[in-house]
């Protein structure tokens, strides 16, 4: 009996070694081809930058009237850093899938493979989740900076709310792409995020509409003209 | 050197058959009936003043002209003095608080290289109080005294202007050495070594890095060490600001001003103490209106700023600042006083906040309004009924404190993670 417990350990053993060598040369090219995709990435790159600055295409970009709002947003405000990051980021991602393609299916098992396609998703739900929360602190600033300036006293207030309804729609996102919950995920966010919009339409419609109007009138009489009229910023 | 493209394509067979000329004037604010042969009558009575031989071309836009009809105008020409008119582009307005853009100066900037002009003055701001007085002062430092720029100096009340008095001139005094009331004009002389300048390379990067040009013009004749002179031009119309809209305003201006610090630091962290500028013409008192300001709405703005966004000015002030500016915040209405020496540390803070972008630009930007409510109502408070002269003279004190602020700007600027208080 022990034999046999040793024979199917070591069988098991030589399978496991055997699908983790027909692994390796896989790994190899995918390491190969990153590395050639990067040396080739920084070469264009290079070369573009040099034309580009040789074309002066930031000056004529700013001439022709590019949108400013979309300039701020860019790499030192330079449309070419822009350029040039993009080509030698896509060419190290065609790099890195051509690596990935090296990897023969075949020789995966299946629990391999669908290890392979849940961690997919949890990349794809760790993403969400960080773009996610970027953006809500995003909008919650915004909507404080905005509120306070408008001189609303309850900004803290609608800033918390807003962060609080891009993260619950973030991790519903999240759950979904991980597969975990399934509909009562779905369900919950429904009701969550329609019993929040019905409260507040009820709440402004019905029940507090006197006190939002009033609150309304108070900050737009908080305006100061008077003194506005006298002070000139420019 | 001036490109083609900068001249509108009409305008450009103008100015080929004109061929050359001494000076341009460019009228960029969009000119109601009547306006501009006000206006061109003013640069004749400006021109005879100086010489009778100055051969002048006044470039004017026109919002209701189509392009087709660029050559008409409406005022006679003479010999010596020739009338263009451009389409004006709704989208390229020179004017404070709008869209970045360089388009109308560089229109007229390249007329003037192509016409080969020794001077050129450009009149942003609107027309209705524009004088003779006015053009002469714009242009005859450059024409006769061999001035390369004439900055406006305005006549204004105590309490208009705030922006430029509290933040864009002493910032400018301080960091580039240059006493310049109006460093944003938006009127100026130029001279035509200048004008190359501005259409060469610097004036493209300035261009390519979004800058509003009104933010570097000065900023670019200092480093370059042209000559400088102030005139005082007279009044000048602008309307009031738009409460809504005060944080877009900030936004706006102080985003390129900052943007210009940062590009000029190798200039700024070598310069020393500051001059005065020579000053032409004679500055004229403005009557001041009657009744007292009420700031209470302003103090509520900034105590509801202290109470909520301390979070984002913790990003970019230091302990000790949100702690005087928590003092603040709870004094009653009659003592509010903002330090000269908190103020200047906030403005320094912000701007090396931008540049190290710890957070959005904008945000930052207009987070600082409240700040800057509380420094109007400082202000306010303080020179309610002291007096135009008592205003000046408390002005001139806050540039003191901003030439005394800059040794801490510089260590921050250098080390802003090693010197933070």
């Amino acid at each position: 009996m022990w034999v046999q417990i040793e024979q199917a350990l070591n069988q098991s053993m030589i399978r496991v070694l055997n699908e983790l060598a027909s692994l390796l040369p896989g790994m190899a090219a995918l390491i190969l081809a990153v590395l050639v995709s990067t040396l080739v990435a920084w070469i264009l790159a290079f070369l573009l930058r040099l034309l580009l600055r040789g074309l002066q295409f930031d000056e004529r970009l700013a001439r022709r009237g590019a949108a400013p709002s979309l300039i701020e947003w860019l790499p030192q405000n330079s449309p070419t850093l822009l350029v040039t990051r993009v080509v030698f980021w896509a060419v190290i991602l065609v790099g890195f899938l051509i690596g990935i393609a090296a990897f023969d299916a075949t020789v995966m098992s299946k629990p391999t493979i669908q290890v392979f396609g849940y961690l997919r998703n949890v990349a794809a739900a760790a993403l969400v989740l960080l773009v996610g929360s970027f953006v809500a602190r995003f909008l919650a600033r915004s909507v404080l900076i905005g509120a306070v300036n408008l001189n609303l006293q309850y900004a803290r207030l609608l800033s918390a709310g807003v962060k609080w309804m891009v993260l619950v729609l973030v991790l519903a996102m999240a759950l979904d792409h991980l597969a975990i919950g399934g509909n009562i995920v779905h369900l919950a966010f429904g009701i969550l995020f329609g019993g929040i919009v019905l409260a507040l339409a009820l709440a402004v419609g019905l029940g507090s509409k006197e006190l939002v109007s009033r609150s309304l009138e108070r900050e737009a009489s908080k305006k100061p003209i008077d003194a506005e009229e006298r002070l000139r910023h420019l | 050197m001036a490109e083609q493209d900068d001249i509108p394509q009409r305008a450009r067979q103008h100015v080929e058959r004109i061929g050359a000329a001494d000076l341009v004037i460019g009228l960029l604010a969009g000119s109601k009936d009547g306006e501009i042969g006000a206006a061109v009558a003013n640069v004749r009575e400006a021109l005879a003043r100086i010489s009778s031989s100055v051969r002048s071309v006044v470039i004017y836009t026109d919002p209701a002209l189509e392009p087709a009809a660029a050559e008409h105008s409406p005022v006679e020409e003479d010999a010596n003095l020739h009338l263009l008119s451009y389409p004006a582009d709704p989208a390229a307005t020179p004017a404070l608080t709008t869209q970045s853009t360089d388009g109308p100066y560089r229109a007229v900037f390249a007329a003037g290289e192509k016409l080969g002009a020794r001077a050129c003055g450009v009149i942003a701001s609107s027309l209705d109080n524009l004088t003779s007085n006015w053009i002469y002062w714009l242009i005859q430092p450059v024409l006769q005294l061999d001035f390369d720029m004439v900055t406006p100096c305005y006549a204004h009340r105590t309490f208009e202007g705030l922006l430029n008095s509290s933040i864009i001139s002493p910032l400018t005094r301080a960091l580039y050495g240059q006493r310049i009331r109006n460093p944003m004009g938006p009127d100026f002389g130029f001279s035509g070594r200048l004008l190359h300048r501005y259409l060469g390379t610097a004036g493209g990067a300035r261009a390519a890095s979004r800058l509003h040009p009104l933010t570097w013009f000065t900023t670019e004749a200092i480093c370059g060490g042209f000559q400088i002179c102030q005139a005082h031009v007279g009044i000048r119309s602008h309307p009031p600001t738009d409460w809504v809209n005060l944080s877009s305003v900030l936004a706006q201006i102080l985003d390129p001003l900052f943007v210009d610090v940062q590009h000029n630091a190798a200039f700024w962290q070598r310069t020393r103490g500051s001059q005065s500028l020579p000053t032409f013409g004679a500055s004229v008192s403005v009557p001041e209106e009657a009744g007292a300001v009420d700031v209470r709405h302003l103090i509520e703005s900034f105590q509801l700023g202290c109470r909520s966004l301390q979070e984002v000015w913790g990003v970019v002030l230091p302990p000790k600042t949100i702690l005087e500016l928590s003092r603040l915040a709870r004094l009653p209405a009659d003592r509010f006083r903002m330090p000269d020496e908190l103020w200047v540390r906030i403005i320094y803070d912000f701007a090396l906040g931008h540049r190290l972008r710890t957070i959005s630009r904008d945000h930052l930007l207009r987070a600082m309004t409240p700040l800057y409510l509380a420094w109007v109502a400082s202000f306010a408070v303080e020179i309610e009924s002291a007096g135009a002269a008592a205003a000046e003279q408390r002005l001139e004190q806050l540039c003191v404190a901003y030439e005394t602020g800059k040794p801490y700007f510089l260590s921050r600027w250098r080390w802003p993670d090693r010197f933070n208080p």
